[in-house]
Formats: C-alpha cells, structure tokens, sequence
C-alpha cells in the first residue's frame, strides 16, 4: 500500500495527484527513516527533486526603498533613493540593487503582501498562519509539514534545513515543527546542532574506536520493534557519524569545496551580528544552493536586520549592495546550473515600512503593506504581481496573502494544497495553508 | 489518525473510478409483505454427497432476513452466499433466478429487477452446493420518487463531491459549496438551485446542466471526472433534473440506522468478503445502500476494501474494524484473520488480564512469547512504574530474592516509592497543561503540580481527583486545581479537554459541524459545554493571581450553528435537573464519576493500559469512539469493571496491570508473533520518554543537570512544568511535551538525526562523561578488578549482569587502550599516560553503553 510520487502516472502538474495521498499518509504510519529510504528507492525517486529556498529578511525591509519605490509621493514619504530600470520594461527598482535590476526577467516581485501583522516574528514568513487561534499543537513551519509530507529526499541530508542562527530577538525563532512534530523540525548546523556537529573533546580516531565498540556492543535486534523505531535510530545513528567523519552533509556544508569564481560572485556579506538579528552571510545562500543540490527539499536563511526605526536610508544603503549580491548570485548560479524548474527561491521580511519617515530618519512598522521576490521554481518570472497606492500604503490591486505565497511554494514541490493534510493534535485534518488560499495564478498554472 | 484517514479514505474514493449506486427503498407496505414469509433461510444440499459431506451454503443479504422484496425499478440487493456460515462464495458461485425474466443477477450477486413477479435465485458452487432465495418483484416499471437529501446528496458524498478537500470546504470550491459530508441537504438544496442563478441546474435539457457535465469533465472540472456517463448515479441525477429538481416529502423517512451484514467474522489470510449495508429508515423500511457506502479498515496494513464494499485480507493476522458510513450513520464489521498456529502451551495466567488477552491469542492462533527474565522485567518495572532505572542494588536484591511473589513485591515498593508519584504527576500535569506561559505563572504551576503529587501519593481516588479538579473554584494557594482553570480558560477548551482527557471523546469538531465519524452534533457540543458558563474570573490578592468563581445566574451556551441557548447537560443527555444558581460543574461531575458512566472508567483503564502496553485496547487511547473499536473490547470491559470496583483506585490498576503475566512477557518474538502489533502477544520496546531518558543518561555517567531555579541534579521526572525545556537541548529533541493541549500524542516519542547527533556528539555528553567526578573518572580509580566494574556498569544501564564474552570485550578495551598510550619523557608521565588512557577507555566503553538501543529503550 506504499507508494510514493515517481515518474510514472503523470497528471497535467507532473505528478499525480492519488500519489501525494499516499504519501501524505507516509508521516502517519510512523514510517521510519530506513523504510522510508526503501520505499524512494524502490520507486526510483532520487534525483532532480524539487526544493525551496527562503531568505527571511528579520525585522521587516523597507517595500518602497527596495522593490516598490513611490516617485509620485511627497518628499516626506519619497525618501531619498532613486529608481533604476531593469531588464523588464516598465519594471524599476532601488538603485541599490544594481545587480538584481540587470536579471529582473528571471523572478516576479509581488508588491501588495496584504495579511502581515505588527509582530517582530518570522511566524508568518515560515508558517503562513497568525499566531492567534492556533490548533492544538501549534501551525507547523513550512519546512517542517513539508519534511513530514515528504520526507527525506535522501539518507544523508534532513529534508529541512535551517541555517538561521540562534537570534538574539527570540521572536525571531518562534515558529516550530508544531503539531507535525518534533523530529520534522528544522536541522539547524548554524544553531543548535552546530556543537553537535563538530567533534568534542576526541579525535576522529577515538570516534572510531567508539563507533567500532558500540557496534560489538549494540547486540540488540531491532526486529523485536515492529513499529521501526528502532532502525528508525539505527539509520539516524548512521546518518549522524557520516555527518561526523564525511559526509554530503558536511560536504554541502563547506563552500571551500566550491571554485573561488563561484564565491567571489556571491561575495562574503558581512559576519557581524545586525542589530538583535542575523549576520549577512551571503555565502549561506551558497550553502542553501549546495544542500538542495544534495537533497535538502527546503533551506531557510535569515539575512541581516531590516528594522530600521532610525536611518532608514543610511542602513539601507549599507545592507542593500550586500542583500543585492547574494540574491542575484543565487538566482544566477541555479540558472547557469539548470536548476531553475526545480528550486524556488523566495525573500521577504515579516511587514513593510511606513510611508512617513520619521524624526529619526527612520520607517516603522507597516504590517499593511509589504513585498516579496519569487525566482525559480519553474514560475513565471519577469512580472510584478500587485501594487501598492501612491504613498505606499495600502494594496490598490490584487492583494496576497501569506498562504498564497506558500501555496504556490507547495504547488513547486508538487504538493497539492486541496489535497493534502495533517493531523492536528486532536486528529483534526489541517489543510497546509490557510483556507481559499491557492496557488498564485499569475506565477503557476 | 481517524479523521486524517478519512480524508484520506474521501480522496481515495474520489480518484476511483465510478461506482454504481442503488438507491431504491422497500416500502413499508412491502415489509409488512415480507413479514408474512418470515422464514429463514437454510442451505440445500444436493451436489455430490460423497465429496461434500456436511458442507452447507447459504443466500442471504441481512441478519433475520427472507424473502427478498424489490419495490421499484431502481431497487438493488446485492447478496451473499456463504459456505459453512463462514466462507464468502459470493465471487465464485454461478446466480441464476427461475422463472427467468422476473430479475438478473451480476456475478457479484447483486439482483437487479426486470419485471413483477416471483422467482426463486440460486447459487450454485462449483462442487455443486446449491442455496436458493425467493424474490419478488413489485413496481417493476415504475422509478421510485425522488428525495433530495436521500437519494441525491449521497451521490455527491460517495463520489468525494462534498469532502473537506473540494466543494465541502467551508468556502466551497471555485464558487461552488456543498455542506462536509452532506450533513446540511438543506443548504446544498440552496446552493444547488438557488443560488448562482440557477445556472448550475438546466431543466429543460438536464444532461447539459452543469452539475452533470462538470461531473462528467465534459466540462472541464477541476476535480476531473467523477461521473460515468449513463451509470445509476447519472441517471439518477438526471432523472432529479428532469422532474424539477423536487426537495422531496419534508416528512420523508429519514435513515436511522445503518446495518452491516455480516457484523463480524473470522477470515483466513488473503481470503475476501463481501459486505451487504441496509440502511433502516424512520418510517420501518430498508434498503441495500452497499454501492452508496463508504468503507474504511482501521488498520490498513491488514485489509483493504472497494467502492462496491468487497474487503480483500492480506497475509497478517489478527483483528480489525472496517468503518461503514452512509448518511451520517456509522456501522462497524469487525474481522477476526487467524494465525492459526496452535496455541496449546500458554503461560500461566495470573488475573483477569491474562485470562482474556490469552483466549484472544487462542482464538487468532498466535503463541505468546515466553515470560521475561528477571532483570528484564525489573528494568521495564522500575521504568514504568518509577520512571527511573533500577539500582544496582536493587538489581542484585531482586536477584536473591528467589521466593514465589518476588516480582509482585518489586510492583508494591515501587508502588509504595515517591518516584511513582513523582513520574505520574508529571504525565498528569503535561495533560492537565500545567505550561508556565509566563513567569508570574510560576506560582500556580508549582502548586498545581505539588497537588496532583499529592494527589498520586496518597492515591487519592481517581472520581475524586477529577471532581476536584472539575469543580475547583477560588485562589490557587487555597485550591491549586484551579491553576486548570487559569490555563484552560475557554467554554470551548474546557469542555473539549474535559471530555478528550476523561472521557475519551473528541469534540472539537463538532463545535462547527456534525462529527463525521461520530455521533455529537453541535447541540451535544454546546450543552456539554454550557457546565462550563459560569465559570469567571476576577483578579486575586497577589498581583497577577487569579480567582475562579462560579458565576450566579442561569447556566447556558449558546449554539453557534443556530443560535440556540443551550442548558447545560451530560453528553448526548437531557438537560441537568438543577435550579439557576446551582454550579453546573458539580451536577457534570456527578455524572463523570458515576459508576455507570459509559467512559469515564473506560478511559482512563485504555490510558494506563497504554502506559504499561506501549498501545491502547483503543488507540489512539482518547479517541473512544464506535467507530474505532478496542482490540480486545471483553479485556477493556473488564479493566474497566475492576477499576469501578475498586473505588477508582488508581495503584491498584497499575497492580493488576504489572502482575498480569502478558506485561511480563518477552519482547522478543518467537515464530509467528513479530508482527503482532495489536493482541499484546509480547511486549513492544519504546525509547525512553525525554524525562526519563535523561535522567538515566545522568545515572550512568554520574552526571547532574541543573534547572535554573532548581537544586542542582533535580531530576528530569520532577520538573514541574514545560518552562525547563527551553533551558535543556535534550529535553527538547527528545519531545518532552510543553503542556499545549490535553493529548498525549504531544510527546514526541519518535527518532530524529537531532537526537543521534545530540547522545552520539554532544558537548553535553562528552562534559557529563569526562568530568572529574564522572563515573568513568571514578571508575578508573575504583581498586576493584576490571570485571566487577564492568558488571556494575552493566547493572546500572541494562539492570543485568554482562555476560562473560561481554566482560572479556570490555576489559581488552581497557587493556588495548592502555597498552597503546604513549611512553613519557620519565615513568611518572608514562604512568601519567597510561592512566589518562585507561579514563578515556572507561568513557568509551560508558559512551558505547548509553548509544546502544538495550538502554534507550524499554524493552
């Protein structure tokens, strides 16, 4: 009765729909990781599969100083920055995004995200959802339902991996694996299990000593478990010493395995802290681009710290080049690699900025209004979906919300979001994003 | 699990090609009829006597049944013939009706109508076994009238039209809505003829409405097609259009019972059965509603069922349920698939519990596992009942301890511990969401704690524990339970947890709309939850403190779907007879703790159970529901009768629990059990809860874990709410529940990368294993010789002696290692040398102990 999404019986979005179900039923049947492995073997799912890559942007960036400047506003909402054209006609951005300006024909913007709310949190941006009015157990991040949907592509790497650091703003970090559970929630080599994944205190040498003496050791038959748990930890005991010794883990990890060209493209960011956030690493979108190539099916950045209460512009001008480079590399690099029908990329913060600029030169909050870049994913790209008003304001046409966003994110993976559910911690089917919420026409079809 | 199933199970039908549905009803004339020639069937014998001795067939359709009436040309029976009352032939004789022209049969067995009069059916084996049926055939040229809700909304629930993936949303599906499930034919009238302009109903051409041709994807439709052209379903959808779209009688009979025929049976491995379904309307009259059914198995690794209600087993024995559902109403088939090993050696049994899990393994043919060796059983004991694991010195008293009763005075002094306690608080206070949102919680959170502790230490019993906790009204330093109450501060929660928790019924859905594999509809949900109306809050002496009060004035709720005032009542019951000032609380808790309450008993013994079995009689355990029926229900009977009985005494449960010879089985398997999942046949090995496991991980390597605000080394089991996790990686990756909701299933108790990396590499580990007063530190200067060491280090992870080749292995490390350190610049560093060489041995051979799976399970 296992079967899982292959080539075969094809429907118009790739895959057949009947298939997702049986696979959304893999996660329930407490399937563990080995028999999980067999069953993708066995149905030949290995290569080429589709991935997510999101760049979270904590502390909400300023919509009309990058993606959606306002020219037609008065001068105390304008603000200093000039537009420039890009590769689409008709389409300008900041001037301090050169370099995204010269490939704008390869991602969509969507000026009019519409449900944010006034919450320093990456909750909406990795779940979709508000934080009010939670089912039991909690809404799931993204990464997590599609982790247990899924699974693992592969023996090797996690299904969702999340280099965001520890940040200093809690909030930051608020969005968990919920009522998916906890052993689908996000790996983290950048936070909790970096120490883990370094060696403490021994040699490789006394690792394998140690590997070798828990193997004489270990006389326990996992057949007397019939539920697999426990070759469930057999294979992740496996998984973790290949990630201690050398592994596609560790490998995709290491960007010094990657030609210099390469990283100099992407630049370096800059590794101090930002504000009570994130550094600016770009090479982590180097390493999001090296763990979908090795099986991750979704990587999360956070970049930078975009709440600019105070010099708005002088921040901006520091942060943007920096954000522009990292960006455009990684949309560049998945397409000189062919992966651009296979990886989506999307970036955005948690609100836009207000229109007025304040006495400190800063924008505050503006949950009413913000944007966010889409590239890849095989979507129709080189547009701009929505519009804010002449101030910046308030959406004027086709508002979007969050669970549209991710929606289409599902529909890239070829999860069907009418189809598929999670139990909640009552039992209470929960669809995987918000209701009415479907996949963007204008970016999928 | 259930309702993901189901959805499952709704897009499962909805991919599935088109199915027939028979609709007809007999009328209550015809019954009447029928009653006349009341006479059971018995089976012919006439083959050839000499190879069939003894063998007997039979047709039949339903329980008590005769003569089969067909009332109209629409009318379908589908039958069964059966051999030796046991064996489904219904696929594998040849039917035939005589005189011909007055029905024809299809090789499944299902009678269509030709033309009025009466005929006698026959099947016929192939070893020529015959069993024949009388059938009469009424209205033969006339349709049956037509009922919206009756006959047309089943259409769009068995072809997935309505489910919650599509139109049934509460949204709808691109501007088309239907009620989930059909559960408000009313408001799909609405939609379907109303609304929208009518456009979606044409009748002066009805195969070109666009219900149809979307149905058909002659239009395009996003669910694709779900029609077939000219099939039942269409005509009768058509044959609805063309007369006008009729609502039907208002007081047209409505479906009062579903029946599954048969209700239960033994099946051999790979073997099939046909389910015959009748539905019992209002007015007395039945009908086969089999092809308008939807059918589920509970357990999807054993069998698997069609549109058409044919069950096919596979190749795994033992017991399930098969869900039917048609209308709202729900049936059960219940199979028995037997093993059919010989089960003549079994051990003894000990109680009751034994006593009917033993006549279950006889009845499936499945040998149970040999008992558990002592120090197996010590350790699972120990952590079952103590949370912790047995002592070294435990684990040689038991040893000595070779009098009859040794391991049922192991359960009374575990019973007797404060670990007992102190573990069980902390599974209660989880459920109970004694979660400290914030710091000024604390107080509460610690005294609520304190108070189930108590409550578990002196075994208070468990009605009076619930009814304390249910009706606990002012402050919390005076009352701690009302620290549920701060937390569960919702009608709706409250009675949502009240009866997920005690009673072991899920509500939540029917706060919105009727349960789609339950009986509670809204009413039920808002009159439960009226007990909780008066229920407020004002603020307390400290600053932050709360007080709980019961609110005079009238108790009610209001009905969200119909804005009803509802009076507060017993589930499912009329309402309390109480006067306005009353605290409807108390009247609940009356009802909760009755002895004849139907759950409250039930519910907690199926908890336990799956504390001490690793799986509930029902799982999941508070999920008691008809439709998903325990796996042994005479065992969950009984369990709950003694628990009755003893006054709700909660040590004793857990006494006759552990004594009973099934906990103390094996968990290795013998020939034919290993893939027993359900019938306890032997003892399924679980990882260590987080708690627990790192507790254990501390007792072995001598580590502490300090808790902030906490004496240094509290252990894991005594923490008194979720705030801890936050500050313990471990106990986060290992799932210790935060106390959100009032499931178990919160505990996380699945594997993880996160964990392997965490016990295999963590700075945590290593520091635990390397300090200075570390076990291995203090092993390696402990004087005794290597293999007495080794053996206590034994005893403390696995409660047993290493075995000699085990003890040889060890001491060649510690050997090896040494050997292979270093010489020095003099003798002192050498030895210097050869010491730190032997610690990191003994850290090895700790760190190899506490990774393999004999120590993170219980086994």
């Amino acid at each position: 009765m296992l079967t899982l999404a292959g080539p075969s019986n094809r429907f118009c979005d790739g895959i057949s729909r009947r298939s997702f179900l049986r696979i959304g039923g893999l996660g329930l049947g407490g399937l563990s990781l080995p028999q999980l492995l067999q069953a993708e073997a066995a149905a030949g799912l290995r290569s080429n599969h589709k991935a997510v890559i999101m760049v979270y942007l904590p502390g909400g960036p300023p919509h009309q100083d990058t993606f959606d400047l306002k020219m037609d506003a008065p001068a105390e909402i304008r603000g200093e920055f000039r537009p420039i054209s890009t590769t689409v006609p008709g389409f300008q951005i900041c001037e301090h995004l050169p370099l995204l300006a010269k490939q704008a024909q390869r991602y969509a913007v969507i000026r009019s995200i519409s449900d944010a709310i006034d919450d320093h949190s990456d909750f909406m941006c990795q779940t979709g959802r508000r934080k009010a009015g939670q089912p039991p157990g909690g809404w799931p991040t993204f990464g997590a339902s599609v982790s247990r949907v899924l699974g693992s592509a592969n023996n090797s790497v996690p299904a969702f991996v999340g280099m965001e650091p520890r940040m200093q703003h809690r909030p930051y970090n608020a969005a968990n694996a919920g009522y998916a559970g906890i052993s689908h929630d996000a790996f983290r080599p950048a936070a909790d299990a970096k120490s883990d994944m370094v060696l403490n205190g021994i040699t490789t040498d006394r690792l394998a000593d140690r590997r070798a003496l828990l193997t004489s050791f270990d006389r326990f038959r996992r057949e007397v478990d019939a539920s697999g748990l426990m070759a469930g930890v057999d294979g992740f005991n496996q998984q973790a010493f290949g990630m201690l010794t050398s592994s596609r883990l560790l490998e995709a990890l290491n960007v010094e395995k990657e030609p210099a060209a390469v990283r100099e493209r992407y630049g370096k960011g800059d590794p101090k802290v930002h504000g009570d956030a994130a550094p600016m690493l770009n090479e982590q979108f180097l390493v999001a681009r090296r763990l979908v190539e090795a099986g991750a099916r979704f990587v999360t950045v956070a970049y930078g710290f975009w709440d600019y209460h105070g010099n708005n512009f002088g921040n901006a001008r520091n942060d943007l080049p920096l954000l522009d480079q990292a960006l455009s590399a990684l949309i560049a690099d998945l397409h000189d690699r062919g992966l651009q029908n296979d990886v989506s990329v999307i970036a955005w913060g948690e609100f836009g900025r207000s229109p007025t600029i304040n006495k400190d030169g800063g924008r505050d909050h503006w949950p009413r209004a913000s944007c966010a870049l889409l590239a890849g994913g095989g979507m129709k790209v080189g547009q701009v979906i929505g519009a804010t008003d002449r101030l910046g304001g308030e959406p004027s046409e086709r508002p979007v919300q969050f669970g549209e966003v991710f929606a289409t994110l599902y529909q890239n993976l070829g999860i069907d979001v009418n189809k598929v559910t999670l139990p909640d911690l009552t039992g209470r089917p929960q669809f995987l994003v918000p209701e009415g919420c479907q996949p963007m026409r204008e970016l999928v079809s | 699990m259930g309702f993901y199933s189901m959805h499952l199970l709704l897009d499962f039908m909805n991919s599935s090609s088109m199915v027939v549905v028979a609709h007809p009803k007999a009328s209550q004339a015809a019954r009447r009829a029928l009653l006349g020639v009341m006479t059971l069937l018995v089976a012919f014998l006439v083959g050839s006597p000499g190879l069939l001795q003894g063998a007997t067939l039979e047709v039949h359709y339903r329980a008590g049944a005769g003569e089969l009436v067909l009332d109209s040309q629409d009318a379908r029976q589908q039958l069964l013939a059966t051999l030796n009352g046991t064996q489904d032939m219904s696929r594998e004789v040849s039917w035939s009706a005589e005189p011909s022209g007055i029905v024809r049969l299809d090789t499944t067995g299902r009678v269509i109508p030709v033309a009025d009069g009466a005929a006698v059916i026959s099947a016929k084996s192939r070893d020529g076994v015959t069993a024949r049926l009388p059938v009469r055939v009424v209205h033969a040229g006339q349709p049956a009238p037509l009922h919206f809700a009756n006959q047309i909304v089943p259409i769009f629930t068995k072809n997935g039209c309505n489910g919650g993936g599509c139109h049934g949303k509460a949204a709808g599906q691109n501007g088309f809505r239907l009620s989930l499930l059909g559960f408000e034919p009313d408001e799909d009238y609405e939609h379907l003829v109303r609304e929208a302009r009518g456009r979606r109903l044409f009748p002066a051409d009805p195969p070109r409405s666009m219900l149809v041709t979307k149905g058909t994807a002659e239009m395009p439709h996003g669910g694709g097609k779900r029609l077939e052209i000219g099939s039942d379903d269409y005509r009768r959808l058509v044959r609805w259009i063309a007369q006008g779209m009729p609502a039907g009688k208002t007081n047209a009979a409505t479906v009062q019972r579903l029946e599954v025929f048969p209700s239960a049976r033994t099946l051999a491995l790979n073997g099939e059965q046909q389910l015959v379904v009748t539905a019992h309307y209002s007015d007395g009259s039945t009908e086969d509603v089999t092809r308008s059914s939807l059918f589920e198995p509970n357990d999807k690794d054993m069998a698997s069922t069609d549109a058409n209600g044919l069950l096919k087993i596979f190749n795994q024995p033992g017991e399930f349920a098969v869900m039917v559902r048609y209308q709202g109403q729900v049936a059960t088939f219940r199979a028995t698939i037997p093993l059919g090993a010989p089960v003549d050696r079994l051990p003894l049994a000990k109680n009751f519990v034994d006593e009917l899990v033993f006549k279950q393994l006889k009845q499936v043919g499945m040998p149970p596992s040999e008992i558990s060796d002592k120090s197996t059983f010590l350790r699972r004991v120990t952590l079952d009942i103590a949370g912790r694991l047995p002592t070294p010195d435990e684990v040689r008293a038991f040893e000595a301890d070779t009098a009859p009763g040794d391991r049922d005075r192991v359960i009374d002094r575990l019973l007797a511990s404060t670990d007992y306690a102190d573990y069980f608080a902390g599974k209660w206070a989880a459920l109970l969401r004694n979660k400290r949102s914030e710091p000024k919680h604390a107080r509460g959170t610690i005294v609520f704690h304190a108070w189930v502790r108590d409550s578990l230490a002196v075994n208070k019993s468990y009605d009076r524990f619930v009814r304390e906790l249910l009706t606990a009204s002012g402050e919390v330093s005076e009352n701690p339970p009302v620290a549920w109450f701060r937390q569960v501060r919702t009608l709706q929660t409250q009675l949502e947890d009240v009866s997920q928790l005690f009673l072991g019924q899920r509500m939540q859905c029917a706060q919105c709309h009727h349960h789609p594999y339950e009986k509670w509809s809204q009413a039920d949900y808002w009159s439960f939850g009226a007990a909780f109306s008066q229920v407020s809050y004002k603020p307390g002496v400290q600053p932050g403190e709360e007080i709980v009060i019961h609110r005079r004035g009238e108790a009610k709720a209001t009905n969200k779907k119909n804005g009803q005032a509802m009076k507060p009542a017993a589930l499912g019951q009329s309402a309390f007879d109480m006067s306005v000032d009353d605290d409807p609380r108390v009247f609940l808790a009356d009802w909760m703790t009755s002895p004849k309450n139907p759950w409250f008993a039930k519910a907690l013994v199926n908890r336990y159970w799956k504390h001490f079995f690793g799986r509930g009689l029902v799982d999941p355990e508070d999920d008691m529901r008809d439709t998903n029926p325990p796996s042994n229900p005479e065992l969950l009977d009984a369990l709950a009768a003694h628990f009755v009985a003893s006054g709700f005494d909660l040590k004793e449960l857990v006494r006759t629990l552990a004594r009973s010879t099934t906990y103390q089985l094996s968990a290795e398997p013998n020939a034919y059990n290993a893939k027993d999942r359900h019938h306890f046949s032997r003892f399924y090995p679980r990882r260590l809860p987080a708690e627990v496991l790192l507790d254990s991980v501390n007792t072995l390597t001598g580590g502490r874990s300090q808790f902030e605000g906490l004496p240094s080394g509290t252990r894991a089991i005594c923490l008194p709410d979720n705030s801890f996790n936050a500050q313990s990686h471990f106990l986060t990756v290992f799932g210790r529940p935060e106390g959100s909701s009032a499931c178990e299933c919160e505990r996380s108790m699945e594997a993880s990368l996160s964990q392997s990396l965490h016990l295999l590499n963590s700075k945590d580990i290593q520091t635990r294993l390397s300090a200075d007063d570390s076990r291995p530190a203090r092993l390696q200067t402990d004087t005794r010789p290597d293999p007495v060491k080794v053996g206590e280090l034994y005893q403390l992870a696995y409660a047993r002696s290493p075995s000699v080749e085990e003890v040889q292995r060890a001491t060649e490390y510690l050997t090896r290692k040494a050997g292979a350190s270093k010489p020095g610049k003099d003798a002192a560093e050498t030895e210097a040398l050869r010491i730190k060489a032997r610690r990191e041995a003994w850290e090895d051979l700790n760190w190899a102990l506490l990774n393999t799976k004999e120590f993170l399970f219980n086994h």
